[in-house]
């Protein structure tokens, strides 16, 4: 198909005997925001996790599709066969953020979205020192990139800043900067509006819609549920690692299985 | 246009940091002509020079704990490498007579031996950077460690403890531009290093080398996917950084500097014995890096400075009392005790050099302010199209 870009088909990841995503199955569709919803220790995080490469999944397989070739990014593990690590994976064109922010605390935030465009550049040791021309033209175009994606974040006022000097709100925003600098085709979002105020997430919920709109999908892992229904195209829930519901934002809402998992059942 | 433009303001200081640094250069380009000093004059060039090769060896360990983030206790072992790479070459090579006999010279074997120690530092690196923290820095103490024994047993080779006595001054051979020379001198020009001065010159343009290339390196994608590492190793791979293979280069690099001292110590004093690369030199090295703060340039060159003078001075002061000479390192631990207790991040932090703007930074505005009109206007497009 031509209009999937990710295929997740039967990924499952046991930690001894607990089974944090169990056969979980579904297509991601080019261009659309889905959301990845679901109680705590659903298995959400190690859903991306298997998806980005930090793990391997026991079983099943996540297929990336990108300009029409099929690419398997991760698989069970098996002998002599590499794994795919995630700076691969990254260069392959995912790009994520994580549940707890993970900024590089002593570097600015340009320094930070920065080092998001690494996969895109190729300067070794002797272009950083000697510099030639082509090197500095790579080092002036990772700048002015630099730039547009934290302008497009809106950040520019506190654009060399330290990182860990900001406050949760823009963290989470350097952090979306740095994996848009990666010019990823899918983005991973995990609870990027954890610990906002009303302001900073509808500011958040304008700036996944205009990511979507420079034509990276999203999935996105989110906890308030104003956020998931008001800018989800389609969403999918998880209740112990496996997939209990998929679908329309309006359906999932009154979805009855849905509302088992997330208030239980008399 | 650009309504909001950050609130930076540029510091007097960072503002004429070229002149400052020039300034300071002149001062110690001429101190082989301070003859004010009278007596205390050679003794001041022996702390010189000593303090410029720790300098350039402090740097080369700089980019392990201080840019990687590794810990490094054996990197007295790389300095080991480069002093018996530069001995054993000038003093094999030289009778066997050419064309072999070009690798007992100086320029030549400074490369081999950064040469050599990258690749050791590679050899040692590869299978072991996996290990993380305290493992790798105790897997790095043991090679220091193994390189003393091998230096002390291999006796065909190295002479054992016995050392490497009468090794050559480098010089300057001209001899092959003669046909050019001639012209204008009548004997081939042929010069040997002889007394402190062209050492103090030779190990000046080292470390003016190195410098260049640890602040280039640092304003790199190199040295920005170091600091990525250190700061956080998940977030740096999920960002496509490679990270042992960053790791196993920042250990090739910082082993190489450490061989380029050696290579340097070697052809300087002469005499090279395992007695020089004891572990503590490793700790020695270490102790300048974290007085003077971990990844920043001008503290590592301030620590490696105030370290080696305050050795040497207190040797001096403390002639009289040949036991208290030896216990003068009792005095460093006390002084690391105290800058922990008062002063954690060293004398110049990372912080600090990272928060006074440079006039790079004046070209990250700039680009900011040209690009910031296109942006803008591309974001009201943007929400006018929603």
């Amino acid at each position: 198909m031509s209009d999937t870009i990710l295929n997740i088909s039967e990924l499952s990841k046991f930690y001894g005997g607990v089974r944090a995503v169990d056969d979980v199955s579904f297509d991601i569709q080019k261009g659309e925001i889905l959301s990845l919803i679901g109680p705590n220790g659903a298995g959400k995080t190690t859903l991306f996790n298997c998806v980005t490469g930090l793990t391997n999944p026991t079983d099943g397989r996540v297929i990336l599709d990108i300009d029409g070739r099929d690419k398997i990014i991760s698989s069970k593990k098996q002998a002599f066969k590499p794994v795919i690590k995630p700076d691969r994976i990254n260069a392959l064109g995912i790009a994520r953020t994580f549940q707890n922010i993970r900024l590089f605390n002593t570097l600015t935030v340009l320094n930070n979205v920065k080092v998001g465009r690494h996969a895109l550049t190729k300067c070794n040791f002797f272009g950083a020192v000697l510099r030639s021309r082509s090197q500095q033209e790579e080092e002036r175009s990772t700048l002015r990139q630099s730039i547009k994606h934290i302008v497009f974040v809106g950040l520019e006022e506190k654009i060399l800043d330290i990182a860990s000097n900001l406050s949760y709100g823009d963290q989470r925003r350097v952090e979306i900067a740095r994996a848009l600098a990666s010019e990823p085709k899918l983005l991973l979002l995990d609870e990027p509006a954890a610990g906002m105020n009303p302001k900073e997430t509808s500011d958040l919920m304008n700036l996944i819609r205009r990511i979507r709109d420079t034509g990276i999908t999203v999935l996105l892992i989110e906890h308030d549920m104003k956020v998931v229904m008001e800018i989800s195209d389609r969403i999918v829930v998880l209740d112990y690692g496996k997939k209990i519901a998929e679908g329309k934002p309006e359906n999932i809402r009154n979805d009855k299985k849905v509302i088992e998992a997330y208030l239980g059942t008399d | 246009m650009p309504k909001r433009i950050p609130r930076y303001t540029i510091s007097f200081f960072s503002k004429n940091q070229p002149v400052f640094y020039g300034l300071l250069l002149l001062v110690v380009f001429f101190i082989p002509f301070y003859s004010f000093l009278g007596d205390f004059h050679e003794r001041f060039m022996y702390i010189s020079i000593m303090s410029m090769l720790y300098i350039v060896l402090a740097l080369g360990l700089n980019i392990i704990p201080g840019f990687t983030g590794l810990l490094d206790l054996g990197f007295v072992g790389f300095y080991a490498i480069g002093a018996y790479t530069a001995g054993l070459l000038t003093l094999k090579c030289a009778a066997l007579g050419p064309p072999w006999d070009i690798l007992s010279n100086y320029w030549v074997i400074i490369p081999l031996a950064a040469l050599n120690g990258a690749l050791w530092g590679i050899l040692l690196g590869a299978p072991t950077l996996r290990l993380t923290g305290d493992y790798f820095a105790i897997v790095t103490f043991g090679f220091s460690e193994l390189v003393v024994l091998v230096i002390v047993n291999e006796m065909w080779l190295t002479r054992g403890p016995m050392g490497l006595p009468g090794i050559a001054s480098p010089g300057i051979d001209l001899t092959f531009l003669y046909p050019i020379t001639r012209f204008f001198f009548e004997n081939p020009i042929v010069y040997s290093f002889k007394g402190r001065v062209p050492f103090f010159y030779l190990i000046l343009f080292m470390m003016i080398v190195t410098i260049f290339i640890m602040n280039r390196l640092e304003d790199s994608r190199l040295g920005r996917a170091w600091f990525a590492i250190r700061d956080d190793e998940i977030a740096a791979e999920c960002s496509g950084i490679n990270i042992m293979r960053y790791k196993v280069i920042a250990f090739a690099i910082s082993a190489s500097f450490g061989a380029i001292g050696g290579s340097f110590f070697a052809r300087w004093f002469g005499f090279i014995s395992p007695v020089s690369f004891k572990f503590w030199e490793s700790i020695l090295i270490l102790c300048m890096v974290v007085l003077g703060g971990m990844g920043s340039i001008p503290g590592v060159i301030l620590g490696a400075t105030v370290l080696v003078s305050l050795s040497e001075i207190l040797r001096q002061v403390l002639e009289p009392w040949p036991d208290l000479v030896q216990a003068r390192y009792a005095l460093f631990g006390i002084i690391l005790i105290l800058m922990m207790r008062f002063k954690p991040a060293g004398l110049i932090p990372l912080s600090r050099v990272k928060r006074v703007m440079s006039t790079k930074d004046e070209t990250i505005l700039q680009t900011m302010n040209e690009s910031f009109f296109s942006v803008s206007t591309d974001r009201k497009k943007l929400s006018k199209d929603r």
